[in-house]
């Protein structure tokens, strides 16, 4: 229920967004995150994010298979996928917000600007606001949004066992890059 | 004493054995081979995509984590970087273009991938990692 709940949500926004056709996209934006604890570094890499910005009124969403995270050991991806974000159960992370106060940024010139990003997290089956700080930089062909923010595992039901406790962070870094062009 | 000696010398061999494998065959074992390795399933790219607009839920537990081999027309070659070349197949036109399968190639095929032209009809190996609302995703693929 909850991936038709998704996909219906998604399809909603996408239909507003392509009605004022300000959409800038991508099929390929990156998602990192890190986690960092005496005993070992953890980072792994998504490659697969679908992400779109309507310039016009600010809505950006992103949603990304969680399967698709990629670990440098395969050890940890299969914990990663087994047993903390079960993406057997919960396949796909999704945002769906507003960058705020969007009129106040020119997008017919290049330049960079930092923005105030604020939405809906949703991964496994919790959802939560939050507000985020973020770089618009703005190219002729393209627009570059990146952000980095903290996400609490415990914060989305994702549940660590205690032998794995000390491997991993209680706060996790999480870095968004994706290159959005005119749809 | 001596007996005592081969003892401890027998279980000091057997600790290090112990811990060379499970560092070398679990902690650090290496991921699979996707190339080589057997398809669990074979479908048509088009019927791949069909099944997660119809029910997502249902696809997800049927296809996501499975080496396939799909076979379809293709729509077009995309170099997203210079590490990455995405053969894709579009069934749809959406809310965001064109809606389908995208396969994301292993290096050692970018050359052969970045050769073909749309309206190919081709096969292709790869693990499906999930649905992103507007394409099936399939990783670490091949040509078989």
């Amino acid at each position: 229920m909850m991936y038709n709940r998704l996909l219906t949500t998604i399809l909603l926004i996408g239909l507003h967004l392509a009605a004022i056709s300000q959409v800038h996209l991508t099929r390929n934006g990156t998602i990192r995150f890190f986690s960092e604890t005496p005993l070992e570094n953890i980072e792994a890499v998504n490659r697969q994010v679908m992400s779109a910005l309507n310039t016009e009124t600010g809505e950006f969403v992103f949603r990304l298979p969680m399967r698709s995270f990629a670990f440098d050991k395969a050890l940890m991806q299969e914990h990663f996928n087994d047993n903390f974000v079960e993406s057997h159960t919960y396949p796909n992370a999704m945002f769906q917000g507003q960058i705020l106060d969007i009129e106040s940024i020119d997008f017919s010139s290049t330049g960079e600007f930092n923005v105030v990003v604020q939405g809906e997290l949703t991964i496994k089956d919790v959802t939560k606001t939050i507000r985020e700080t973020g770089v618009l930089n703005i190219h002729e062909d393209h627009i570059r949004a990146q952000s980095v923010f903290i996400v609490e595992p415990g914060a989305y039901n994702i549940r660590i066992p205690t032998r794995y406790a000390r491997n991993i962070a209680g706060e996790i870094e999480v870095s968004v890059d994706v290159v959005l062009r005119p749809q | 004493m001596k007996i005592w000696k081969i003892i401890l010398l027998i279980i000091a061999i057997a600790a290090i054995a112990a811990a060379f494998v499970v560092y070398f065959f679990i902690y650090s074992k290496p991921h699979r081979d996707y190339e080589r390795a057997k398809p669990d399933l074979e479908i048509a790219a088009e019927d791949l995509y069909r099944a997660f607009i119809e029910d997502e839920q249902m696809a997800a537990e049927t296809f996501n984590g499975k080496v396939l081999l799909i076979d379809g027309t293709l729509s077009g070659v995309e170099q997203v970087a210079d590490d990455m070349v995405v053969l894709y197949f579009v069934f749809e036109e959406g809310m965001f273009g064109g809606e389908g399968v995208r396969c994301t190639m292993l290096v050692n095929h970018h050359e052969q991938a970045l050769q073909m032209e749309a309206g190919l009809e081709i096969v292709v190996k790869g693990l499906c990692t999930g649905f992103t609302g507007t394409d099936v995703i399939l990783e670490h693929c091949s040509f078989p």
